[in-house]
């Protein structure tokens, strides 16, 4: 290196032998350690080996609105398997001790096999204790099976509200592949109702801390002195606007019927109760659930899987007149004095429209109160079909009403486009329009949209978005985020409601259909139908608010052919509305028998 | 279209074929260590992103006019050392050391900047008009222009980027002609805190080769004396630098020396390491399969440890095939310095050679046992936008003056 030039030949020569020589010392260090001693360092790799421990973040708790828990949770035992350290040859052992069919251990292993080994499945949720006294005496000889403690839904509190709670399961490898960063396998995921909208408050963040653990598994320490580890945060609390105790009046009332309520508060759009039944047990679905009792739900024939309350489609009947009514109104073809008289029915060129009775001279309070079918085939003819139909949207029908729960249907209003569509230009007939007054015919409703509508006459137009969540809080910091209901005004006269409101009130208060709830504590209106149905009997429909002044409460029944509205429907309604109230019917009142109308 | 067989000529493939596989392997092992790591899952796909803005880079360092990268020296130079001032001021802490800077959302570490400032600057001072590095004083000042971002990296502290640096300035200075006393004056202050490492014999031990050295070369007294003085003091210097660094330093140079000393503390990752080397055996355990790397045993192990996850899954055939990469690209560039237009194009070759290397010996070395445990990514592998797209830029340099190069017509 006597050169002392620029970038010299030598300079260049000693960089390059600087270069090849560190170079040659790495690959010799990489023979050494992958060829020569791979075997040491391999059964080092093989013999310690970090374990995460994951802790499942207990899910918010679901209260009512008083407080009430209605959905809490319960520590339970989980059985899991480790594929990389199982051998199958142990499954029957442990398909024998769970009672489960054999195949049952490789059927769950097979549905996630693309996942990484080592990440434990869960074979068995909420086992019993002898499974796990079984364990512990075996658990030596049992490699890659393991259990841990976890939290899982408690349903013992009185309520079921299976449509409305709904429910969070282990998360399907469907969902899991398009979720993968948020997600991962075993992890549970809210795949209905209120669980699968507020999923992520409800969820909470995993825990994980690591262990150090020797080839036997045997847990050596903590990994990196706990570090990286951190606790499990419980989801937020979910506070509810169901009232507990209308809810359960409700449930008891469902028991054996199969049908649908929904109760609002009208004011705020705050549902109080919400119902469908036959109901499935939630229970079922917070273990590891079978395919034969998933399918058992699926093909009952009378469907308890169905949200009837936001997805079932029925025919409103008489209880839509007052749309009719408060069209007709607005759009000035009659007043509260305007007289049109029923001998029992309507003629329509050809065709003859029913009526139940001959009621006379009638006019719209007594058209409501006496539920005259004359009077409303004679207000729709002269309304038309289009202004009938803007009506029923303005109150919220043919339109979901985008509650809190992600499964809900349209329903079906008609129009003239629609029939077009439906019919062609010409195949259909003004005659189509004529049953539409009284609710039948084309028009289908759910239960949650008939509730809405009852809302809006029991509050002069002016309600809410109808909801569940009422708040909900932080279960560490125990802040409270209040949800602030969406409020919206259809438009309409007071003078129309008012007028309108009063036929309703004499439904139950005056010489009306649905005499058998009358009751001056609760001072109920409202007003009875009946569906047709034409797979079988007809349904029952009941829809009613109370009190007449300052209503809190709104309701829509429907049960499932049990004919007449006012025998079956109104008492329900009733006893949810006393429920509500705090009010206890007197026990004749609750027998007497309902006038059949 | 027609086929330009004349491509090489232009274009380096020796150089960014080699990149380009490095970046790939990188992408795998990525992709390999943050599965089922649901809040790291997203630097894959970052990295992605990463590997085609640097591509980006590449493409315009490499299509810059020769000229106009020595117009650039001063002021990338200036930026670079106000923006490690900055974070100095205003940075994010990670890892213990505040070496990020965050700007309209987006993190930088200037420390990378300052690499092509450092590079440039040194390059063009270097091959200014007549400087004869073997004069004291061009010595120092260049020294001086190594020593300032040097200074500045340190109190981050970001030990591993100030000894890249360190050596950057070194190799460039050697590359200039530096004469074996200039070299002997330089590097023994570094070799006697490296000593005084090992306690206060292997110190005073230290010093008596100084003085024989000194002897052999036989300057004059003042010049002796001087020298002799630097090293002395450096040896106390470094006594009081070890005591500014953070505890998790002080432990990872603690453990260098005696890995076996704390296996749960620093010496824990290298030893994980060199068990995920190690058990990884001939041809590996299979892409996904290292239980290593699938036990998340060595934390964030897509950023420095990324060659960990390739000795498992890829054994020693991919182990090796990384480092023939490697090697191919640093005598290609090597090379590159030879054919350089100008001295100044030789020398910001060289200083990228010089960082490429630094950066792959010490995190292989760390990875290997052969040298301390100094947080540094690999170049092209690793984890992390800074650093890849100033390297992409770097070798896009690197090409350009191959294009221009004086035998290129």
């Amino acid at each position: 290196m006597n050169d002392n030039a620029f970038g010299s030949p030598a300079r260049k020569r000693i960089l390059s032998i600087i270069i090849i020589g560190f170079v040659a010392l790495i690959v010799a260090q990489l023979f050494n350690m992958q060829i020569i001693n791979s075997p040491t360092y391999a059964e080092r790799s093989d013999d310690n080996s970090v374990k995460p421990i994951y802790q499942t973040a207990p899910r918010g708790i679901l209260f009512d609105r008083n407080g009430e828990v209605l959905v809490g949770n319960k520590p339970s035992f989980t059985l899991r398997i480790t594929p990389s350290d199982y051998k199958d040859s142990l499954s029957p052992y442990i398909e024998n001790i769970l009672g489960v069919d054999s195949g049952y251990v490789r059927r769950i292993l097979k549905a996630n096999e693309n996942y990484s080994k080592y990440i434990p499945r869960r074979i068995a949720k909420d086992v019993s204790f002898n499974v796990m006294a079984w364990y512990e005496e075996n658990a030596s000889k049992l490699p890659g099976v393991d259990y841990v403690m976890e939290t899982q839904r408690d349903y013992s509190f009185g309520v079921a509200g299976a449509h409305m709670f709904g429910y969070a399961r282990e998360i399907p490898m469907s969902i899991l592949q398009k979720r993968k960063d948020e997600y991962s396998l075993g992890d549970e995921i809210g795949l209905a109702g209120l669980e699968k909208t507020y999923e992520d408050i409800l969820r909470g963040k995993k825990g994980i801390h690591y262990v150090l653990v020797d080839s036997r598994q045997k847990t050596i320490g903590k990994y990196k002195s706990g570090e990286e580890d951190f606790s499990a945060i419980k989801g937020y609390d979910l506070i509810l606007t169901i009232d507990k105790a209308a809810q359960k009046a409700a449930e008891e009332a469902f028991k054996d019927r199969r049908g649908a309520l929904v109760a609002i508060e009208p004011s705020t759009g705050e549902i109080l109760a919400f119902i469908s039944s036959p109901q499935y047990n939630l229970e079922d679905f917070s273990k590891v659930t079978t395919l034969a009792n998933y399918n058992a739900l699926r093909n009952n024939p009378d469907k308890p899987m169905l949200n009837r309350a936001t997805m079932g489609y029925y025919s409103p009947g008489s209880t839509y007149k007052m749309i009719t009514a408060i069209a007709a109104l607005e759009e000035g073809i009659i007043d509260e004095e305007t007289k049109i008289g029923c001998s029992g029915g309507f003629q329509f060129g050809d065709r003859f429209f029913k009526c139940l009775h001959v009621h006379g001279a009638t006019d719209v309070g007594t058209s409501i109160e006496k539920s005259c079918n004359t009077f409303y085939y004679s207000l729709v003819n002269k309304l038309g079909l289009d202004r009938w139909s803007i009506y029923s949207k303005k109150f919220g029908f043919g339109k979901n009403s985008n509650v809190d729960l992600a499964e809900e249907k349209d329903g079906i209003v008609p129009s003239s486009e629609y029939y077009n569509k439906r019919y062609g230009k010409r195949g259909w007939t003004k005659g189509f329009v004529i049953s539409l007054g009284i609710g039948q015919g084309e028009l289908s409703v759910t239960p949650l949209q008939l509730a809405q509508y009852t809302a809006l006459f029991a509050n002069f137009g002016k309600s809410a978005k109808p909801h569940f969540l009422k708040s909900y809080s932080d279960s560490k910091t125990k802040v409270r985020t209040e949800v602030k209901p969406s409020y919206f005004d259809i438009g309409i006269s007071r003078r129309s409601f008012e007028i309108v409101r009063h036929g309703m009130w004499r439904v139950v208060n005056g010489a009306g259909t649905a005499g058998n709830i009358r009751n001056p504590e609760l001072d109920i209106s409202g007003k009875t139908g009946t569906a047709q149905n034409p797979h079988g009997d007809n349904h029952a429909v009941f829809v009613g608010f109370a009190p007449y002044d300052n209503p809190k409460i709104a309701i829509a029944v429907i049960v499932e052919n049990a004919g007449y509205g006012s025998a079956s429907a109104a008492p329900i309604a009733r006893d949810v509305i006393a429920a509500y109230m705090r009010k206890t019917i007197p026990n004749q009142q609750n027998n007497e028998v309902a006038q059949v109308h | 279209m027609k086929i330009n067989y004349k491509l090489q000529d232009q274009f380096d493939l020796a150089v960014f074929i080699p990149v380009l596989l490095l970046i790939g392997f990188g992408l795998l092992a990525i992709y390999s260590s943050t599965l089922n790591l649901p809040n790291a899952r997203a630097d894959f796909y970052k990295q992605i992103v990463f590997a085609v803005i640097s591509l980006v880079i590449f493409l315009v360092a490499y299509s810059l006019p020769h000229q106009t990268i020595k117009m650039t020296v001063i002021p990338v130079y200036g930026i670079s050392l106000f923006f490690l001032l900055a974070v100095l001021a205003f940075g994010k802490t990670v890892y213990g050391a505040k070496s990020w800077l965050s700007i309209g959302g987006f993190g930088f570490q200037p420390s990378e900047l300052a690499k092509l400032g450092t590079i440039l600057m040194l390059a063009y001072w270097l091959t200014y008009k007549n400087r004869d590095i073997n004069n004291l004083i061009d010595l120092t000042i260049a020294l001086g222009i190594g020593f300032v971002p040097i200074f500045l990296i340190m109190l981050e502290p970001d030990m591993g980027t100030a000894i890249v640096f360190g050596l950057i300035t070194l190799v460039m200075v050697f590359w200039s002609g530096l004469s074996l006393f200039g070299i002997f004056v330089v590097l023994s202050p570094l070799v006697v805190i490296f000593v005084s490492l090992f306690g206060t014999i292997a110190l005073i031990i230290a010093l008596l080769v100084i003085i024989a050295a000194l002897l052999f070369f036989k300057r004059d007294l003042f010049n002796s004396v001087t020298v002799f003085v630097i090293n002395l003091a450096s040896g106390f210097f470094f006594d009081y630098i070890f005591r500014i660094l953070k505890p998790h330093q002080q432990k990872r140079i603690e453990s260098f020396l005696d890995p076996m000393a704390d296996p749960l503390g620093a010496g824990y990752n290298a030893m994980q390491a060199k068990v995920a080397i190690g058990s990884g055996g001939m041809f590996g355990k299979g892409f996904l399969e290292g239980n290593q790397t699938q036990l998340r045993f060595i934390p964030k192990q897509w950023t420095d440890f990324i060659y960990s996850v390739i000795g498992e899954e890829f054994g020693f055939i991919g182990s090796v095939t990384v480092v023939i990469l490697f090697t191919i690209i640093f005598i290609r560039m090597l090379n590159i310095a030879s054919l350089a237009k100008d001295k100044f194009s030789a020398l910001v070759v060289v200083g990228i050679l010089t960082l490429l290397f630094s950066h792959f010996a010490l995190n292989i070395g760390m990875d290997l046992g052969i040298t301390p445990v100094i947080g540094l990514p690999l170049p092209f592998l690793s984890y992390g936008g800074s650093s890849l797209m100033i390297n992409m830029l770097l070798v896009g340099l690197a090409l350009n003056i191959y294009r221009n190069r004086k035998l290129h017509t």
